[in-house]
């Protein structure tokens, strides 16, 4: 069983990765800190008696999951939205699909965190943007694979996926990040 | 556009996927850093979130003992204190219904005790009773 002291040093190791994987997915800070609020209460009330070893895969699953439940959140109320207002086109009805969802909030304005001016500053901003730019299971593999460093089988259990398809995942993503960022003069 | 990844003096499988996991760690090491340099407002709001996650942690762990003893009577791990802690009241129950099914016992034989001393003592023999003409005066009427 992970003591209280574990547990509060893992939150703290993850906490701020966990808020720019929410962001990444969201694209708005609010909702990112209550992504990562809601899966720390959750580990905590949860699995706060498993092993400490446990508690990254744990981690990143709820994160995964609670990213998700913000997405269905949100789709319940555009619907809300939808059958209350006459100004909606008819072209945004039919099924929700989160790829669909972060390609339109594509073109939406962000907050930038990093401070302008500075080059190393925008470099940084500059591959930040292409990772949150990546498809969202892409996004997922690469970021848990490379980022949370777990291996291929932990980050398939984390993703409800099969082995081969987080390589595929991986290795597109660092292929379509390799392109971008060069394309920009990026090199990491 | 050319494959920024590829490399003519790398060949196969191994090499490439090597040279990807060079590329993603040095992506990786720049998201890092960005992540360090979190805005100072948005560090304090996260630590608020890991002490309110600890503080639910907190109150899980104390809750838990007295449900686990309170659900669980047979559960391994229980002290013999605590199992014959949680029989005492089902002890102390059948005790007290024994106590009452033993007054009860006491009261009706002091009852037949009574009634037996009352008509050993009465003036008529209590072979009057069975004798029919007298059990027919006695249901009779008085006049």
């Amino acid at each position: 069983m992970a003591s209280e002291r574990e547990l509060s040093d893992f939150l703290k190791s993850v906490e701020k990765r966990a808020f720019k994987r929410a962001v990444y997915a969201v694209r708005d800070d609010e909702a990112a800190l209550d992504i990562v609020q809601d899966t720390m209460i959750r580990l905590a009330e949860k699995y706060a008696d498993r092993p400490a070893a446990e508690l990254p895969l744990l981690f990143q699953r709820i994160l995964s999951n609670a990213t998700m439940d913000w997405f269905r959140r949100q789709k319940v109320r555009q619907a809300v939205v939808r059958n209350f207002s006459d100004f909606e086109s008819a072209d945004h009805e039919g099924e929700f699909d989160l790829l669909e969802t972060l390609e339109a909030m594509d073109g939406s304005p962000r907050e930038e965190s990093a401070a302008d001016g500075v080059a190393r500053a925008q470099i940084l901003q500059l591959i930040e943007d292409e990772v949150a730019r990546l498809p969202g299971r892409q996004r997922e593999a690469f970021l848990l694979r490379y980022w949370e460093e777990l291996d291929v089988a932990e980050t398939a259990l984390a993703m409800g996926c099969s082995e081969g398809s987080v390589k595929t995942h991986c290795s597109r993503a660092v292929h379509s990040l390799a392109k971008a960022l060069k394309a920009k003069g990026v090199e990491p | 556009m050319k494959d920024p990844l590829h490399s003519p003096t790398v060949g196969g499988r191994p090499g490439r996927e090597a040279q990807e996991a060079r590329y993603a760690l040095r992506v990786a090491a720049r998201l890092s850093a960005q992540a360090d340099a979190l805005p100072h407002e948005l560090g304090e709001r996260l630590r608020v979130a890991r002490e309110r996650a600890l503080e639910r942690a907190r109150a899980t762990v104390t809750a838990q003992p007295v449900g686990g003893g309170t659900l669980a009577l047979g559960r391994e791990g229980l002290g013999w204190g605590w199992r014959l802690a949680a029989l005492a009241p089902a002890v102390a129950l059948v005790a007290g219904l024994l106590l009452i099914q033993a007054l009860r016992d006491h009261e009706q034989t002091h009852l037949a005790a009574e009634i037996d001393a009352a008509l050993l003592a009465d003036d008529l023999p209590p072979n009057a009773y069975t004798d029919p003409g007298f059990a027919e005066f006695l249901r009779a009427p008085r006049r």
